[in-house]
């Protein structure tokens, strides 16, 4: 279980991008968070693993508590969390086995890591993970040398190979068109359901939202204005939470759109 | 176009600034000629010197004699070639410590950036005097000093490629529970790696023309023959000298150029 209990994130130069944020994400859900951009949204993802300090309230995971965490104690919170990021965040110029043998950073020992002798074992777990995105024949490409979406497919998989019971997803798909981001959206959902992985998704397009979320969270100016069943969503949700009325900037759209 | 009030730009006037710079460097070029002492009647006794005629002809006999030239050069090669690797290797963690992308803390960051401005602050010359006094004329103290110049050069340039590397997959090592050097090894490394390779070929090419300098003051190598022909007044021997080592230094010029092309 994940709580927030009057979470606040002020940065340095004094923008506050969470206000005392109060939510509870129980095992297994899958909850998609909306809001503009600078709505709080990636701080929110960022704080639960400690990539930005909280600076008020308490976080706590299955009851660790991340804020003031040690450093080692950080370490082991964020090898139960997967991440997928909205630029892929992979290292072009290696292959895509070595990208996904990065999830394995937090389980395996430095010196063995560090050296570029990763265990068979892991590297079994990294096969595994590719498998399950469905690019396991991409293995020994490069990176660089993927699609967006087979890209993003890369950030899922070295997420999962860390195991984790939490998977955070800042904007996965804003860098994809619309057939991909459905796919990727797809296999997210896929993941959640089949091992039971709590994953909580940041996304700007309010139909996919739709489509793929159980829960959903609004937030505006770092507060958080809604949350509920996405049956109970309808258009005036969605302008509350916006503060303006939908445009078609925030869709997605579908394919027959575009032609 | 087809909104309204866009008019053309009007074109920019060539800048009073630039034609002031230009006058002030003028003005300061005939003030340091003036200081000096220079004129352009002494650049004649310069040109027309006797010294010019000692150049010719060139002593092949002695030129190509394996131990006058060719052997010195070979321990000139060496000294660049091991100094390059001694530097660039001291380089590497160096340089992570020095980038704030990648250095583990505040004070590792400050202590390093602070320890090789010093090391850069001194000339490599002065470098190689140093060490001749301190282990004797000859290659190791050439080698050494030529380490210490690779080393402040690498790290410069090494540290500044790492500063503007993707910080992302950083991000994405960090996210997964990593320590910093893993981290930074699977995250970074890879992605400045042919940059460094470069860099290390760059260092070699300057390396084999500082070995030839430094020979001059007593550390081994080619430059030591050229000085010594010098000091005898053998200006037909340096001449000898002179070509050989460019035809040497413009050949591995070549090849690493090439080489770094491929590289980035």
């Amino acid at each position: 279980m994940i709580r927030f209990d009057d979470v606040s994130v002020t940065y340095r130069g004094g923008v506050q991008a969470l206000r005392g944020l109060d939510l509870t994400i129980e095992d297994g859900e899958f909850v998609v968070i909306v809001g503009l951009s600078g709505a709080g949204k990636s701080t929110l993802l960022r704080a639960l693993n400690g990539l930005v300090p909280a600076t008020g309230g308490s976080i706590t995971v299955d009851g660790a508590e991340v804020v003031g965490a040690s450093a080692a104690e950080l370490r082991a919170l964020r090898s139960q969390i997967g991440m997928i990021f909205q630029t892929f965040n992979l290292v072009n110029r290696t292959s895509v086995l070595n990208n996904v043998l990065m999830g394995r950073l937090g389980t395996v020992p430095a010196w063995r890591s560090t050296l570029g002798l990763w265990p068979a074992d892991d590297r079994e777990r990294a096969m595994q993970a590719l498998e399950r995105v469905g690019i396991v024949e991409k293995a020994y490409v490069r990176a660089s040398n993927l699609s967006g979406g087979q890209q993003q497919r890369v950030g899922i998989a070295r997420a999962l190979v860390q195991e984790p019971s939490v998977m955070l997803a800042d904007e996965p798909v804003a860098s994809l068109d619309p057939v991909t981001s459905r796919q990727v959206m797809g296999d997210l959902r896929r993941i959640n359901r089949d091992l039971g992985i709590t994953t909580i998704v940041n996304l700007h397009y309010l139909d996919l939202a739709r489509e793929f979320g159980n829960r959903l969270v609004g937030l505006r100016d770092g507060e958080l204005v809604f949350d509920g069943d996405i049956a109970d969503v309808d258009d005036d949700t969605f302008m509350e939470i916006y503060g303006r009325a939908i445009s078609d900037d925030d869709l997605v759209g579908t394919e027959d759109d575009l032609t | 176009m087809s909104d309204g009030g866009t008019a053309r730009p009007v074109r920019p006037r060539p800048r009073l600034r630039t034609l002031g710079i230009t006058a002030g460097l003028l003005a300061f070029t005939v003030f340091a000629a003036n200081e000096v002492g220079f004129d352009a009647s002494t650049s004649w006794e310069v040109w027309t010197n006797p010294l010019w005629e000692m150049f010719w002809p060139i002593p092949w006999d002695w030129v190509l004699d394996r131990s006058n030239v060719l052997d010195p050069l070979v321990e000139t090669f060496q000294i660049a070639i091991l100094a390059t690797i001694i530097g660039c290797g001291l380089a590497l963690p160096i340089s992570f410590a020095m980038s704030r992308l990648t250095a583990p803390n505040r004070p590792t960051y400050l202590v390093s950036r602070s320890v090789m401005n010093v090391v850069r602050a001194v000339p490599d010359l002065f470098w190689a005097k140093l060490l001749v006094t301190a282990v004797g004329i000859g290659a190791f103290a050439g080698t050494w000093a030529l380490s210490i110049f690779s080393l402040a050069v690498m790290v410069k340039l090494f540290s500044e490629t790492i500063d503007n590397a993707d910080p992302r997959p950083l991000e994405a090592a960090r996210a997964s529970g990593s320590r910093h050097l893993p981290a930074i090894r699977t995250g970074v490394l890879p992605t400045v790696l042919p940059e460094y390779v470069a860099y290390a070929l760059y260092v070699f090419e300057l390396n084999i023309r500082a070995s030839i300098v430094l020979g001059l003051v007593g550390a081994g190598g080619v430059g030591r023959v050229l000085e010594a022909q010098r000091q005898f007044f053998r200006f037909d021997r340096v001449l000898g000298i002179l070509l050989i080592v460019f035809v040497a230094v413009f050949v591995i010029e070549q090849v690493s150029v090439a080489l770094r092309k491929r590289l980035v």
